[in-house]
């Protein structure tokens, strides 16, 4: 059997070592239009001069000689032919497949913001080539705006800090990484930058930028009437799943690849993991349908049933935040909030019922993962009778006699 | 593979596979020289107390589908196929501690000092025999047995 996996990401290639363990003679061709595999969430650390490219890899080095899977680097897929089951690449190839599997990804969107989109400075912070472009800006820029205060435009800002570029982050809401944190453990954050040189302009709009006579975007007007100077703009406002080539295809789509539990389009035989479903959010869970989807393409059976993806972890500075779930609920949820805090941490529980929604630890985040368990199967703690915070996995303690894997006694 | 099971009954809290995995991952010491101050004192296992049901020491179970490796960014966290453990590798791991957060165990966490890298059971596997906190453990309430998954 031959499986074609477009894309070498977080699914694509979590896919191709999952058939490869489990079947060693399953051909696997990867295209990607990369040079390189490399990991999206440490773009800064190249960029910052941290790592080189290789550095960002997530793969051994040997990975496709020592697993025998094919690589098509540099290559675009361009068109799909379902009938006759083959892939069409920029470079005019045709390539067959038995099984595909679509793990494209996304692609960053630039706002149609008069200016913006022609300016010639404006990148996106998605690929390592992204980062190689403004790797070769920095050695002229010296002021940097980012437009954009979330985990994309936080980790642009925190690179660019790295190389002494004076860097103004602009963003809609008002305070920074709004969809992960709260008012307060946000202002950490934006303290922590506004220390290392960064601007912040928040709760402010982006409505034109001035663009120059060799087409770079040099000043950007805001909402507020203030203006900005720019030498380079990173966009750092969402991102859109990218499938372009099944135009034609017959495959169903809804702004992503429409899949079933077990990560199937409406074609047999054509399978889609990560971001190109809008349903992964964060590599933990692209990498995790990317190895369901591989198990389902090999016949065997598995769903994707373990979906929650309001989850993340911040690193920035060595401030770390764990953030779960619901964490700013409207007043009409009528949610109980519990604080706990002192001169290194600020935790917060949001609780409805009995069941925990939401959780923010920030500083000491350690031995936190089992809360992710029991906000996403919304376990009811009212009868645990204990302060919730002292909560931890042993509450919940059970082990399989036979193997001694750990479950859930709830 | 092999992994450490919990006989809760046994633990009575002496807490010596703490000290005994602090000093494992503290070069040169031993359990009378261990340096608990050192601010990377810090165990990769932990030993909870409940009124009602008593001590409860906690390992890292190397799980067969390991949450952590799923969630690494950096390839830093990999199955290894031999030993069937999730083994460590400090310098391409790029501390986003995605791994602590999907640990459905709540058993991983940060290093205190730097939050630059992760600490996580190793199963002692680069020293002989049994993991140091079995070694330790004077009520043998834990032991490395081989499963099969």
């Amino acid at each position: 059997m031959k499986i074609v996996i477009i894309g070498a990401s977080a699914a694509g290639i979590s896919a191709a070592k999952t058939i490869k363990a489990s079947e060693p003679d399953t051909e696997v061709v990867i295209i990607a239009k990369e040079d390189r595999v490399h990991s999206r969430c440490m773009l800064h650390k190249f960029l910052g001069h941290q790592r080189d490219a290789q550095g960002i890899s997530f793969i051994a080095d040997d990975f496709f000689e020592s697993s025998g899977i094919s690589w098509l680097n540099n290559t675009t897929v361009i068109g799909l032919d379902a009938q006759n089951k083959t892939v069409k690449t920029h470079d005019n190839q045709d390539i067959s497949y038995d099984k595909l599997l679509i793990a494209s990804g996304a692609s960053y969107f630039i706002p149609p913001i008069p200016g913006l989109r022609e300016s010639k400075n404006v990148y996106g912070f998605r690929d390592l080539k992204d980062a190689q472009l403004l790797d070769r800006e920095c050695n002229t820029a010296k002021d940097a705006v980012v437009i954009g205060a979330g985990l994309v435009g936080m980790d642009a800002a925190v690179a660019l800090l790295e190389r002494g570029l004076k860097v103004t982050v602009i963003e809609m809401t008002a305070a920074v990484m709004s969809l992960q944190l709260d008012q307060k453990s946000a202002d950490a954050y934006q303290q922590l930058f506004e220390e290392h040189g960064a601007a912040f302009i928040l709760a402010d709009k982006v409505v034109s930028v001035d663009v120059d006579a060799v087409g770079r975007g040099r000043t950007i007007h805001l909402a507020s009437g203030k203006a900005v100077a720019a030498d380079l703009i990173v966009i750092a406002a969402g991102v859109r799943p990218a499938f372009n080539f099944t135009e034609g295809s017959g495959i169903a789509t809804n702004h992503a690849i429409l899949v079933g539990d077990d990560l199937k389009t409406n074609i047999d035989d054509i399978y889609a993991a990560g971001d190109v479903t809008g349903m992964a959010g964060i590599w933990p869970n692209a990498m995790k349908q990317g190895r369901i989807a591989a198990i389902n393409m090999l016949g065997e059976k598995l769903l994707y049933q373990d979906r929650y993806a309001l989850k993340n972890t911040i690193n920035f500075f060595g401030l770390t935040t764990l953030s779960l779930g619901n964490i700013n609920p409207q007043p009409e949820e009528k949610c109980q909030i519990l604080i706990r805090e002192d001169r290194n941490n600020y935790q917060k529980l949001v609780i409805k019922n009995g069941v925990v929604e939401g959780v923010i630890f920030q500083g000491n985040i350690g031995g936190s993962g089992f809360w992710q368990y029991l906000i996403k199967n919304k376990i009811d703690l009212s009868a645990k009778n204990k302060d919730l915070f002292s909560l931890s996995y042993a509450d919940f303690y059970d082990q399989d006699p036979a193997t001694g894997e750990y479950r859930y006694a709830v | 593979m092999k992994r450490i099971i919990i006989d809760r009954e046994k633990c009575d809290g002496c807490l010596n596979c703490n000290i005994a995995c602090i000093s494992a991952h503290q070069e040169g010491s031993n359990f009378y020289t261990v340096d608990l101050q050192d601010p990377d004192a810090q165990a990769r296992n932990f030993i909870k107390y409940d009124p009602q049901k008593g001590y409860l020491p906690l390992f890292c179970r190397h799980c067969d589908q390991a949450e952590c490796v799923l969630s690494c960014i950096s390839g830093a966290l990999e199955k290894d196929p031999l030993t069937g453990h999730v083994q460590y590798d400090e310098n391409k791991c790029a501390a986003c501690y995605m791994c602590v957060m999907n640990c459905p165990y709540g058993v991983l966490k940060p290093d205190n000092k730097s939050r630059t890298k992760l600490i996580k059971c190793d199963f002692c596997d680069d020293k002989p025999d049994d993991p140091s906190c079995v070694k330790a453990c004077p009520k043998k309430a834990i032991a490395v047995k081989e499963v099969s998954l």
